[in-house]
């Protein structure tokens, strides 16, 4: 015992030498601050978590120079005791004054805090807010105004803000621009949501959980929500909210994070005192717990882009004894029944595409998962000039806990049901404590970030909830305030000091907004742009220091800065020099064009509003592969429609025929004069049934007019099903009529013709994707030889899960090769050896290149003359995870023996092989491994897949593997081929399908993709917006040329020729097809 | 925690195998005393273990009836006053005659229902602490006895499970999910707050026990679905809004929320506060009617036998009764009321119990209980009253009925009052549990 004191001494001691030495962050005592405030919580009757929902919430920071001595103050909300104001006395000592001031509050809960100059006297004011009116809390929102003299008033009720409801936090800024702060209050519910309800409830105004916008009249706040367009129902959870002008028109928009299954929502600015909320069209989807928010320009293109927090935790024994998403099912419900969004559990990281829809990167941008979370905070902390990420965390039981739902809760709730209201602290216990670090991340290039947590600061865990920044020691930097349950503040010192520049802007702006809040600055410099708009709520219910604040590394002087004021004018300051805070007034500004920012100058594809005729729109049925095979790990059975562009009718012009899903007929369109009618034939409905993946338009028994060949493939048809049967169709009467054709019923992925024996007709490539119900195995793909219009097979074996090929002459013997790409394997290089194909894949690629490839086309991208392929793949922004050191794997195999095979998907973490889904999921299709030899869920969590299954069931099975997830393309130098990545906009979701167009005589490829086949674990991929190759520097999203595929699921795409003129043709899955002229 | 009590057990297993190894040189030979209880409390432990467990009501009565099956056949082998049940269950063999005479039948027979109950649970642990004291006390008795007969028991297990594991459970386990279509208004569809997938919508693939088929007493289709005011269906709708209504008013302590609670026999009610979730955890409606079993054996002084014999039976009724029910459920794929009520009544209206995850039509409580009570009906007569005191342990109080018929009728309509069930799922529910009642206890020769 002795020696473990000593030893702890020891220990103590070289860490008081140490002192954090080289990190980011000091965690600064209470001791040596002074700040001793804890948000102590004390379970009684009627706050405990059984009676209110929100009770480990926490409370609020925030932070001002309320003196204005200089030095910013700090303010501290607590649920259940006194508010507490710290005056900063300098050299990071600072002087609790709540008693003195009169600033401790009257309620008897209070959460966020807002501060503001409410009174246009040069001061910052106090806004409390609470919950009011619930198991006897009582009070009101307080507004403690300023007197100047280190006291303040609570004048709340002049003001007409001093609400009784239920409270989470609120903000000041101007909303109509009149030059006043108006404010914004958000409230929530505090009642569980046993039924989703519909979404519309939304529209029923209820005064104590709906949010509400106050107009400032003149120092009276006026409720304008209903005439303003801002929801106020039964249904809001509101917990985090976000100022921004995020479509850059000058008017700042509000976004809203509802808890639950209520939807976030994304208020724009309508510019004449309304809103329209309008997430559905901009979000493809959402936090679903949603939390704590942050706005901010995060890629340097002027625009803000948006941080959502949730519950995603990233240790897999918690993760594994956590209950997890939504089946898919419940899923389609709430969205098609009850009118809700796509929502997710994790955290959203939404990339704003120019003022536009936003895209989606949390997974690839490694902010996901940081577990129970509530204030993130985007500034740059390390001053390198890329923007950091803090996240606030922790909560002090685990009410998710499966183990506690399950199998603990029965009896210890019930115990509690018969004794007392109040939850006995025994039961409490049973559930887990949720005490967790801080989290840093640091920005890195092309939106990733790293996380920090560990190198940044040393630590201990806690419960934190509010947060908020500001430079408390004037030295530059950024330093950080938790508010923390049951524990002192946690404050943060920042070390970076002068290692790395900076520049601080303090605006003085007019006597009714003096601190400029919603003022803007765009600072430039080699060529970069950073951006930050002042809007001091921030996090979770707190208010940071209302200042801006600019990393700069190692840049002295900043080429210029741009201000554009709350009042659309903006005024532009030339060489500013770094390290210094800049105090900014308004002098002599000019009018702000804010469509400069958002148009697009040069479109290069215009919509055809009426699709020149075409009047088709895919429709896949409503089949859920998992709903069969519960382990699969996506859906196969979506991967159509088929599209072939050629002359059907001998008239010289080029026609469509469009596939269609299960029930629903392919369709054939004519190309006439005007565009296009559609071609009626009765053997189009009678195969209705078929699924048509892939087709082509050619003459392929030289009767010099085109057949159609049709490939039909699913995952859910299966045996020898007649709707996987291949067809050939011939068009010579005016009328379709099936010409023979061999049989074969696999799912048919890919067809490709070519003449590859030169005997002058034409062969074909037969690639298959899956075998259904026994995903995991390989079809065998082949070549039809055509001889005379008959057709034979000539098997190539299992290739692999197909997906793509290409007929290609790689090794310049004037043969064509082929190139095959699919899923769970690596790019096939089939040499054409005297009419046999042989596999000489290792002979062009050298390291292992398994991928979940799905497109191939041939295109010099790096023009040095020689062809090089460029490939789509799953893309990095996914829960899937492949490296080469650590492939994705996937085991296939009979595990239970019961004449079904299954697999199971194991991602590394750390170097451990986990596998991919709980045990709810695994026992739903393994009951009999599984459920016995785990009876809670704490023996299964954090157990490798070699634990959780022995390692002779694994090693009975087959194992597929994957080692890279990201689109890129082949590099060809001298005949050999190497992968090259693309960059990380073109890595958010699976890219589906390539084509190469001309753009002003210049050869391009277009690209397009997203993906909703996936369980609610992976959500959606929805947020890639195509994207133009010129060359691999040269790459230019779909967004800017006029493409409309967010949200879009573009699974063809292929030009025609209309009177001279180029046309685009996307095809869209279960959606309308989409037809754009090329400028 | 675990490793402490581990070392406490395996502490316990050295001093148990000391001193068997001393009782061997001084072998004693008193015999096994096996009462009714000791089944009893075997039957109980694994009530309680389901409870835990969380098995859904169908393949609860699964657990309940094989184990029971095992122990009958071993007692009815040499007692000429009961009859195998070979070749009257479907594809049920004869078991293995027990060829030592020292084998102790009644601890055979104990021997085998512990052991088939738990290779059909999840928690083996705890069959394994209980049979492992129990083993305990009788090779203490008389080691000779009660190795025979375990070995006997053991090997009956073994013999048995052939049979069982044929009967289809493990293939449903991976059958395909049921399919919910939100765009067909009659369909079933998950229910608040937990809107769990339809559970077990393959269990007509069971293999039944005496049925022909699970469609041998396939009921009358549902009224036909339509939401037109004064259509049959509508009208039922309705009525389980109103009574709902009604009886809500009344209060808590009115007769029918009292029946309601009493029968709720929902093995997870899952309970939401906020981020907070919890789950209330009871019997299924089999368990409540193997209780039964128990307390009529009790009051009419069952000897061992006799108990075996009757758990036995009407565990096969509740089997059977099952999977006639589940046959019809994801036939009709009836919705529940609470989803229409909500759609097109009351947005806020909540049933009285939660509505559990399964198609509506017909009630399976309904069906059980005509099942159980028209076997328990021929094995102790009719008006046979007992108090009702199975329900105790889960805070429900006890309650007296003349009969055991009046008993299923009390089950039935407590659906009704509890909300989530139209009359005729009730009506038609207990005639078809009745007529697989009558088949069991007409048929099936135990006696």
């Amino acid at each position: 015992m002795n020696k473990f004191i000593l030893y702890s001494i020891l220990c103590l001691l070289f860490l008081g030498c140490n002192k954090n030495a080289n990190k980011q962050f000091d965690v600064l005592s209470p001791d040596k601050s002074g700040i001793h405030f804890s948000n102590t919580l004390k379970d009684t009757l009627g706050q405990n978590i059984l009676d209110y929902l929100y009770y480990y919430n926490g409370g609020g920071v925030a932070i001002g120079d309320i003196n204005n001595d200089n030095l910013p103050d700090i303010f501290f909300t607590s649920n259940q005791q006194k508010n507490k104001l710290y005056i900063n006395k300098g050299n990071l000592q600072f002087e609790d004054i709540s008693f003195n001031a009169k600033i401790e509050g009257e309620n008897t809960w209070s959460t966020g805090v807002a501060m503001a100059d409410v009174n246009n006297d040069g001061l910052l004011d106090i806004y409390v807010c609470a919950v009011v009116g619930i198991n006897g809390f009582v009070g009101s929102n307080e507004l403690f105004i300023n007197n100047g003299d280190l006291t303040f008033t609570e004048s709340a009720n002049a003001y007409g803000l001093d609400f009784d409801n239920y409270s989470s936090s609120a903000t000041f800024f101007d909303y109509d621009l009149d030059g006043d702060l108006d404010m914004y209050l958000l409230n929530h519910a505090i009642h569980s949501e046993e039924s989703f309800g519909k979404a519309s409830i939304r529209n029923n105004r209820t005064y104590e959980s709906g949010d509400k916008l106050l107009k400032n009249n003149n120092g009276k706040f006026v409720d304008v929500s209903e005439e303003a367009g801002i929801y106020g129902g039964a249904n809001g959870y509101g917990l985090g909210l976000a100022i921004s002008d995020f479509n850059a028109d000058g008017f700042p928009d509000i976004y809203v994070s509802n808890d639950f299954h209520e939807d976030d929502y994304y208020y724009l600015n309508n510019g004449n005192g309304t809103f329209t909320e309008t997430l559905k069209t901009h979000f493809g989807h959402v936090s679903k717990f949603s939390m704590g928010n942050d706005a901010a320009d995060v890629n340097n293109d002027g625009f803000p882009d948006l941080i959502t927090l949730d519950m995603l935790p990233e240790d897999e024994k918690v993760l594994k004894s956590s209950a997890g998403d939504d089946n898919i099912q419940i899923q389609n419900l709430r969205i098609k029944q009850y009118g809700y969004h796509y929502q997710y559990a994790r955290n959203m990281l939404q990339i704003n595409q120019n003022g536009g829809s936003f895209t989606e990167t949390a997974l690839m941008s490694n902010l996901a998962a940081t577990d129970w979370s509530w204030s993130p905070l985007i500034a740059d902390f390390n001053q390198d000039a890329k923007q950091d990420i803090f996240i606030a965390n922790g909560i002090p039981k685990r009410p998710n806990d499966l183990d506690y739902i399950k199998y603990i809760s029965n009896s210890q709730v019930k115990k509690k049901m018969e004794t007392t209201n109040l939850i006995d602290k025994e039961a409490l216990n049973f559930m887990p404590d949720g005490k967790l670090k801080n989290n840093f991340f640091e920005g890195d290039s092309d939106l990733k970030f790293n996380n920090k947590t560990q190198d940044w600061v040393s630590q201990n865990a806690t419960y934190s909830t509010g947060s908020a920044y500001g430079d408390l020691d004037n030295d530059g930097d950024l330093d950080i305030i938790t508010n923390n349950i049951n524990a002192p503040a946690s404050i943060y010192i920042n070390t970076t000091n002068a290692s790395k520049n900076y520049l601080k802007l303090k605006f003085k702006y007019t006597n009714k907004n003096r601190f400029g809040i919603g003022a803007k600055a765009i600072i430039y410099h080699k060529n970069k742009l950073q951006s930050k708009e002042l809007y001091v709520q921030r996090g979770f219910q707190s208010s940071s220091q209302p200042i801006l604040h600019f990393g700069l590394d190692s840049i002295k002087t900043i080429d210029s800065i741009k201000v554009i004021w709350p009042n659309k004018t903006f005024q532009t300051l030339k060489n500013v020099a770094s390290n210094q805070t800049l105090d900014v007034s308004i002098d002599n500004p000019k009018a702000h064009d804010y469509k400069v920012a958002t148009t697009n100058n040069h479109s290069v594809f215009n919509l055809e509003e009426d699709n020149l005729g075409i009047n088709y729109t895919h429709s896949e049925n409503n089949y859920i592969d998992s709903n069969r095979n519960k382990l699969i790990p996506y859906q196969i059975s979506d991967r159509g429609p088929a599209l072939a562009i050629g002359d059907l009718n001998n008239d010289g012009k080029a026609d469509l025929y469009l596939g269609n899903g299960k029930h629903n007929a392919s369709e054939i369109y004519l190309q006439n004069e005007s565009g296009f009618i559609k071609f009626e034939d009765s053997l189009l409905t009678k195969q209705a049934l078929i699924e048509d993946n892939s087709a082509i338009i050619s003459d392929f028994n030289n009767d010099n007019s085109n057949d159609l060949l049709v490939a039909s493939g699913g995952g859910e048809f299966f045996g020898k099903s007649k709707a996987l049967q291949n067809n050939l169709y011939t068009t010579a009467n005016n009328s379709l009529q099936a010409l023979p054709f061999p049989e074969g019923f696999e799912d048919t992925s890919v067809i490709k013709a070519m003449d590859y024996d030169a005997d002058g007709d034409l062969d074909v490539f037969v690639g298959n994707a899956s075998m259904s119900n026994d995903f995991g195995n390989s079809p065998k793909s082949y070549i039809l030889e055509n001889n005379k219009g008959t057709f034979s097979k000539k098997s190539l074996g299992k290739l692999g899960m197909v997906r793509d090929a290409i007929w290609t002459d790689f090794n310049n013997d004037n043969k064509q090769d082929l190139i095959v790409v699919g899923e769970w394997m690596q790019p096939l290089f089939l040499e054409n050896t005297n009419g046999e194909f042989i596999d000489k894949s290792s002979n062009y690629i050298s390291n292992p290149l398994n991928g979940l490839w799905r497109a191939i086309i041939p295109f010099d991208i790096d023009g040095d003359g020689d062809l090089d392929y460029l490939l789509g793949n799953w893309g990095t922004n996914s829960k899937f995870k492949a490296s080469e050191a650590f492939p994705m794997l996937m085991y296939y195999s009979d595990f239970d023996n019961n004449n079904k095979t299954e697999t199971l998907l194991a991602i590394e973490k750390n170097g451990v092989y986990y596998p991919q889904e709980g045990l709810d999921e695994l026992s739903s299709q393994l009951v009999s491994l599984t459920k016995k030899k785990f009876t809670t869920y704490k023996d299964f969590a954090g157990k490798p897949i070699n634990q959780v299954f022995d390692e002779a069931v694994l090693n009975k099975a087959t194992t597929l593997k994957v080692h890279t997830l990201a689109s890129g393309f082949l590099r060809n130098t001298n005949g050999k081929f190497k992968f090259v990545p693309f960059n990380n906009q073109l890595q958010v979701s699976p890219i589906n399908c390539f084509t190469k167009l001309k753009i002003s005589g210049k050869e391009q490829v277009l690209c397009a993709g997203n993906y909703f086949g996936v369980k609610p674990y992976h959500g959606r991929f929805d947020g890639f917006l195509g994207a133009l190759i010129q060359n691999e520097n040269e790459i230019k999203l779909g967004n800017t040329l006029g493409l409309n595929f967010f949200n879009k699921a573009v699974t063809k795409l292929d030009t025609i020729t209309i009177n001279n003129k180029q046309y685009l043709i996307a095809v869209i899955h279960n959606e309308a097809i989409q037809i754009y002229q090329i400028q | 925690m675990k490793l402490f009590k581990f070392i406490k057990y395996n502490k316990i297993i050295a001093i148990l195998t000391i001193s068997m190894l001393l009782h061997s040189c001084n072998t004693k030979q008193e015999p096994i005393d096996i009462t009714a209880n000791d089944f009893y409390n075997g039957v109980d432990l694994v009530t309680q273990i389901m409870v835990h467990d969380i098995f859904s009501p169908p393949v609860a009565s699964r657990i309940y009836a094989y184990p029971n099956i095992a122990a009958f056949e071993i007692i009815a082998q040499n007692d000429s006053a009961y009859k195998s049940l070979a070749g009257q269950l479907k594809g049920l063999k004869p078991i293995p005659k027990a060829n030592s005479k020292d084998v102790n039948l009644k601890v055979a027979a104990l021997v085998a229902h512990m052991e088939l109950s738990k290779s059909l649970v999840f928690s083996e642990e705890k069959v394994i602490q209980y049979r492992d004291s129990l083993y305990n006390i009788w090779s203490n008795k008389n080691l000779k006895q009660f190795e025979a007969s375990k070995d006997y028991g053991l090997q009956v297990v073994k013999s048995l499970k052939t049979w069982i594991d044929v009967d289809n459970y493990h293939q449903t386990r991976t059958m395909h999910k049921y399919n919910v279509d939100a765009d067909n208004p009659s369909r079933w569809q998950p229910t608040p707050p937990a809107y769990m997938d339809g559970i077990e919508p393959h269990w007509k693939k069971i293999r039944t026990l005496v049925l022909d088929s699970a469609s041998q007493y396939k009921p009358v289709p549902p009224p036909e679905f339509s939401l037109k005011k004064d259509s049959q269906f509508y009208k039922e709708l309705l009525e389980v809004y109103n009574v709902s209504q009604d009886i809500t008013q009344k209060g808590d302590t009115s007769k029918e929320i009292e029946i309601a609670q009493f029968w709720d026999c929902n093995p997870y009610v899952s309970v939401t506060r906020g981020h907070l979730m919890f789950a209330t955890k009871k019997i299924t409606p089999g368990a409540h009617w193997i209780g039964i079993t128990k307390i009529a054996c009790k009051k009419s002084d069952y000897d061992f036998e006799e108990a075996v014999y009757a758990f036995t039976k009407t565990s096969i009724a509740i089997f059977d009764g099952f999977i006639s029910c589940w046959d019809e459920k994801y036939r009709s794929n009836l919705i529940r009321p609470e989803t229409l009520i909500n759609q097109h009544i009351d947005e806020t209206w909540k049933p009285i119990l939660q509505t559990p995850p399964f198609p509506e039509y017909t009630s399976g409580h309904s069906v059980v209980s005509g099942a159980a009570s028209t076997v328990l009906t021929t094995i102790f007569g009719d008006n046979y009253s007992f108090d009702d005191d199975t329900e105790v342990p889960y805070g429900l109080p006890i309650r007296s009925f003349a009969s055991f018929n009046k008993a299923a009728e009390e089950a039935a309509v407590s659906r009704l009052y509890g909300g989530i069930h139209y009359r005729a799922a009730i009506d038609e529910g207990l005639t078809q549990g009745r007529k697989v009642g009558n088949l069991v206890a007409n048929n099936v020769k135990m006696k």
